[in-house]
């Protein structure tokens, strides 16, 4: 928790929690519009509508007491975001290497994603970052697909 | 009592058979690293060795499973007390006063008396967990649907109550949670919710992809690019050693600790995390000389390291007592457990008898095991610390994404892992608790259907929730979770965090 004073509880400006709070009734409402689909059913017998209805309301209402009792948290603007940066690069990087997975195999994503991450973000030398991106992609690959029978896809050149 | 005894002896003739002691081994050390790297909690590490148990007999499977776990809970206090990092979330009170005993050059002694508070805490709680899950299995035969329903509510108002942050916040995750356990097919009417055409989400979200995303992947998310730690001391076994005085005082709090971390890890949440803040927290009041404590008293690790390890074991009670689990690490435990066609509850130990003794059996041998791990053998767990977090990071992320693809075969879990890690770091940073999200996916089908199964039977009377006395019992006590809840809003007074060191102002 932040220190109150230096996360600007004096200070005017949204706060941490009135933002996550608002997020949360956001969640709720698209959650009771999208459940528009199902039945409700009646309350001695409930559809399949009924429960997500009902945690929609819930949810919704507990976003509302956050936002209600959020006075005291810090301001949004206060958050530390500084890893941010680095942590949406990896993200995108995985999500590429996912969408890689089945179409040029797991050992060759696996290389790719290692060579990214070791070599562009951390700038790790050539040698290192050869050597644990084939021998991670190599290894994890004969101890879970060879020894543990795990599947595991192959690239269309076999490898 | 005699037929305890025999059962034991059917449990140690399965957990000494060469196939399983080496796969509790195996687990035990698998554990205590995962316990030691930062970013690869114990969750995290059960979830992506899930796939490699597919293959594997159920009681291997669970054995090894179970060593991951309280192993990581031994292994987590080697980087707490040598280098100030929990290596899991359980070993940050370890952190104040192991480190502290470091600094003064009684590393070892610090390291030697959390590993055998570790060994007691969870030799006894194993004992404790023998005697009693097969009474509250027996007793849960009289559960019916509006006794589920009863159960699981008054589980999740426990898991936020005993959270450590803001209640609110808390059952808010729990409701997400819920949320996302209704995608795909209602088991009563056969619609399918929420899946916007695609098949793979028929069937709902998987634990694996949320618990891997929620808590392997946003922590390193978190973590990457993190400056480089100091190098770790590396005590030799003569210093390992603790003083008279030093055993003389931890009596009483591994003691406490055992008890207090069986019990609460007996209750829904992260229980292994506040066991050691409520240990710590009780040590700290019942000594003499509080000012020690965050100097290096040996009272603030034995207590918390002695109640993680027996929280740790409390925790699996319920798992194979009723079939319910009271967090996201004996969820996916149980998943592996149903991957082989075994059905959890209460006649789980009845009708499994050789998994159920056998499990608790390996639990004996695997802390022994994990007591040698962690004494004579810590120097070497030592230098694997010394591997730059930058080139251990990237592997654990390809393990992430490795482990979620292998469960199901499936390129759309690696991608729900991977959106669940960009909500988890978002989450972390608003102070939301992850573990209420991954129970609540998984208590949701069950507690619906119990719901609905309850009106069913009732003809559509709600009346049949307070015609149950096990019901009646369970809701009167979530009525009184929810009355202290409201305490301290009411009355303003403080409430248990506060006690315990847990920061009031989150409480809400």
């Amino acid at each position: 928790m932040a220190d109150p004073i230096s996360a600007g509880v004096s200070q005017n400006g949204i706060r941490g929690d009135h933002f996550a709070g608002a997020v949360l009734v956001a969640i709720a409402a698209f959650v009771a519009w999208e459940n528009r689909a199902y039945p409700l059913g009646s309350l001695a017998s409930p559809g399949p509508g009924s429960v997500p209805l009902m945690l929609a309301l819930l949810l919704g209402g507990l976003g509302l007491l956050i936002i209600v009792r959020g006075g005291a948290s810090p301001l949004l603007n206060s958050i530390d975001w500084n890893e941010s940066k680095r942590g949406l690069v990896l993200l995108i990087a995985c999500g590429v290497a996912t969408f890689a997975l089945e179409r040029i195999g797991y050992r060759l994503t696996m290389i790719a994603l290692l060579v990214f991450i070791l070599g562009v973000i951390e700038h790790k030398k050539v040698l290192p970052t050869a050597l644990v991106a084939l021998g991670f992609a190599f290894g994890s690959y004969f101890m879970f697909a060879t020894l543990l029978k795990v599947q595991l896809p192959r690239s269309p050149w076999g490898i | 009592m005699d037929g305890v005894f025999a059962n034991l002896m059917l449990g140690f003739s399965v957990a000494l058979q060469p196939s399983v002691l080496a796969y509790a081994f195996a687990g035990c050390v698998i554990g205590t690293l995962v316990g030691m790297l930062p970013g690869l909690g114990p969750l995290a590490g059960i979830s992506l060795l899930l796939p490699a148990t597919f293959g594997l007999n159920p009681i291997v499977a669970i054995v090894l499973l179970a060593g991951v776990y309280y192993g990581a809970m031994y292994g987590g206090s080697t980087t707490s007390i040598l280098m100030r990092i929990p290596g899991e979330a359980a070993s940050v009170m370890t952190c104040i006063d192991g480190y502290a005993m470091t600094q003064r050059g009684r590393a070892g002694p610090a390291l030697a008396i959390a590993a055998i508070g570790s060994f007691v805490a969870g030799t006894l709680s194993v004992v404790a967990l023998m005697l009693l899950a097969p009474t509250l299995a027996t007793f849960a035969l009289r559960f019916g649907p509006p006794e589920y329903t009863a159960l699981l509510t008054m589980g999740l108002l426990v898991l936020s109550y005993m959270s450590g942050g803001s209640m609110l916040k808390t059952l808010a995750m729990a409701t997400v949670g819920l949320v996302l356990g209704m995608i795909g097919i209602d088991a009563m009417s056969g619609y399918t919710r929420f899946s916007y055409g695609q098949t793979e989400l028929s069937d709902g979200i998987g634990i694996v992809p949320v618990a891997v995303g929620l808590f392997g992947l946003s922590e390193i998310l978190m973590t990457a690019g993190q400056p480089a730690t100091p190098p770790a001391q590396k005590p030799t076994l003569r210093q390992l050693i603790p003083s008279m005085e030093e055993m003389r005082l931890s009596v009483g709090p591994i003691a406490r600790g055992s008890v207090i971390g069986f019990l609460i890890g007996i209750i829904p949440g992260a229980a292994h995390i506040i066991s050691s803040f409520v240990s710590y927290g009780i040590e700290r009041r019942m000594s003499d000389t509080p000012e020690r404590f965050g100097k290096g008293a040996i009272e603030g690790v034995a207590g918390p390291e002695s109640a993680n390890n027996a929280a740790a074991t409390g925790a699996f009670v319920p798992m194979l007592a009723l079939g319910v689990p009271t967090g996201p690490i004996t969820a996916v435990m149980l998943a592996a457990i149903m991957v082989h066609g075994i059905a959890p509850g209460p006649m789980l130990i009845t009708e499994q008898p050789q998994l159920f003794w056998g499990f608790v059996a390996s639990m004996y041998v695997g802390n022994v095991v994990l007591l040698i791990l962690n004494l004579p053998l810590v120097g070497l767990f030592v230098n694997l610390l010394r591997i730059p977090y930058s080139y251990l990071y990237p592997a654990i992320l390809c393990f992430c994404v490795l482990g979620v693809y292998s469960v199901g075969n499936s390129v759309v879990d690696v991608w729900i892992m991977l959106v669940m890690g960009g909500i988890g770091y978002v989450l972390r940073k608003f102070e939301f608790d992850l573990a209420p999200v991954a129970l609540g996916l998984v208590l949701s089908p069950m507690l619906e259907l119990s719901v609905r199964q309850s009106l069913a039977m009732s003809g559509g009377s709600y009346g049949i929730f307070l015609d149950r006395p096990i019901a009646i019992a369970m809701f009167g006590a979530a009525a009184v979770l929810i009355l202290l809840a409201l305490k301290p809003l009411v009355f303003k007074s403080k409430d248990w965090r506060s006690d315990v060191g847990l920061d009031e102002t989150t409480s809400q």
